[in-house]
């Protein structure tokens, strides 16, 4: 008997098979697609690599030749430039300062052939079509499609890493739009990039665009390709009527210091774009089953922390399956402290996220302020478990307040619509629980 | 230095950036884009550290900063 059936081959079902095959837990990997395949989310924070160490994949991205991202940096509209390195704070458990920048068709692939080589049971190309529930509502199996042959699959628990497929989630109907955040992404990769200053080019580097929520990626994937994506609320995009190029052209010149990095630039794939963007499921497990990575949780990647988030809800995921396993408990209530956990470190990231948007100044500012800088960089590495307080967002939800109090203030204009109250992951309820 | 001559050396050298080359009491420093949002910011850590005084984020407001005579008059009265 199996014991986990993993839905999908991203880093977070992989990872997710990396620790089971780890912990002896007799695991099949389900991949629709045949790897490599493309994949947007090219850029990570550095505490990707306490996972990566932990599963012995660390030789492999080096030898591999990943582009070292030793920091990240924001460009404003007036050409103004703010960087942060990662060095500045050492992180426990983390003996390099830098993470990576990604070919996410060669990751995935290199992540999938580790989990196999641990011991998970990989098949591509197949597609699964539903998650099995027994007579008493738990999870125990697939439905997959082989050949065109409808075949059932059983096994103990099921994890749903299906990514922003969210197979699991819309079958049970607990898929919940972002109330806030609905942009759209069109991106692409391209040569000849100016990337920047020599001690910054590896750098990833974001434009602030002159639109509400609205900003661009700068990635080096490697020597010669850089991928650049434009980010705005889906209504920018719309008004575009499907002109993803006419879209990206426009944007790319509204911030002098892009319009520069891309004036000898040349593309080399198709513009390929992201909508349906933000997204959280009602809840990250039930009985037999667990969500992992984008099937659970989509929050905006402007900070990088997409792959970050499927390597940890791998990691705690992993923990609580092993438990219900070894006591033959697969109930919701025995994997409920996962959802916690996971909920507990999304909510930082999306409260930062908001109070990022609400008012883009203050976020320069705090990176440059000597006061602030090192706890920003802290989140900005993807610290944000087991964090009983974040003082930095209390500083400048503070600081936000202010200025909506405050009739003069020189930021009042400069306030977007972004509600930054009523927070609907990031509740007192949520946090007593942690402690 | 005055208060007057340390801040308008400030703004000129580190904020206006070649933007414009001098600077008098009364011009407007906001909508003549003389500092912008982020120079506003920098601005207040220069003149928490240079003048050792602390300015609560309800005082970043217009009348306070429009011009170097309303900045200057701002920071003196506020001063040890």
């Amino acid at each position: 008997m199996i014991d986990v059936i993993i839905i999908g081959g991203g880093p977070a079902g992989s990872v997710m098979g990396c620790y089971l095959s780890k912990a002896g837990i007799k695991n099949v990997l389900i991949e629709s697609a045949i790897h490599p395949r493309a994949h947007v989310g090219e850029s990570m924070v550095t505490s990707s690599t306490r996972v990566y160490e932990e599963i012995g994949f660390l030789p492999t991205m080096e030898r591999e030749g990943f582009v070292h991202k030793h920091g990240a940096s924001w460009h404003d509209m007036n050409g103004k430039e703010a960087a942060i390195w990662f060095n500045e704070f050492p992180q426990e458990g983390i003996n390099q300062p830098y993470t990576y920048h990604v070919d996410r068709s060669r990751l995935d692939l290199l992540l999938l052939k580790h989990a196999q080589s641990l011991g998970t049971e990989v098949i591509q190309g197949v597609t699964t079509q539903q998650v099995l529930f027994d007579e008493r509502g738990y999870a125990n199996g697939v439905r997959i499609k082989v050949a065109g042959e409808e075949v059932d699959l059983h096994s103990k628990m099921v994890v749903d890493a299906s990514g922003r497929n969210t197979l699991l989630g819309r079958q049970l109907g607990i898929k919940k739009k972002d109330p806030i955040f609905n942009q759209y992404a069109v991106h692409a990769w391209f040569e000849n990039v100016a990337r920047g200053n020599p001690d910054t080019e590896e750098f990833i580097h974001i434009y602030f665009l002159p639109v509400e929520r609205g900003w661009v990626w700068q990635i080096p994937i490697n020597d010669r390709i850089t991928s650049i994506g434009v980010v705005a609320e889906k209504e920018v995009f719309m008004q575009y009527h499907g002109d993803a190029a006419g879209y990206f052209n426009h944007y790319a010149q509204t911030n002098p210091a892009l319009a520069a990095a891309l004036a000898n630039a040349t593309r080399v794939n198709d513009f390929k774009t992201e909508g349906d963007y933000s997204y959280s499921m009602e809840k990250f497990v039930g009985n037999g089953y667990m969500l992992i990575g984008d099937a659970a949780r989509f929050v905006d990647p402007i900070f990088s922390s997409g792959v970050s988030i499927a390597l940890y809800s791998a990691k705690y995921g992993s923990q609580y399956i092993q438990k219900a396993l070894e006591s033959g408990d697969y109930s919701e209530e025995l994997l409920k402290p996962y959802e916690t956990k996971l909920r507990s470190g999304v909510s930082v990231w999306y409260e930062f996220i908001r109070l990022y948007y609400k008012l883009l100044p203050l976020f320069t500012h705090f990176i440059q302020s000597k006061k602030y800088r090192i706890e920003v960089l802290r989140l900005l590495q993807g610290e944000v478990y087991d964090r009983k307080e974040v003082a930095v967002l209390k500083a400048m939800r503070e600081y936000i307040e202010t200025v909506e109090k405050t009739e003069n203030h020189i930021f009042r204009s400069r306030l977007t619509s972004i509600p930054i109250d009523d927070l609907p992951d990031f509740s007192e309820e949520t946090i007593a629980k942690l402690e | 230095m005055s208060t007057q001559d340390l801040l308008g050396k400030y703004i000129l050298d580190e904020l206006a950036k070649g933007r414009k080359s001098k600077i008098s009491p009364q011009d407007d420093l906001l909508s003549e884009g003389i500092i912008d949002s982020l120079g506003i910011l920098q601005l207040v850590s220069y003149i928490e550290e240079e003048f050792s005084l602390a300015i609560p984020d309800e005082d970043v407001v217009i009348e306070n900063f429009q011009s170097l005579d309303a900045l200057s008059s701002y920071v003196d009265a506020h001063k040890d």
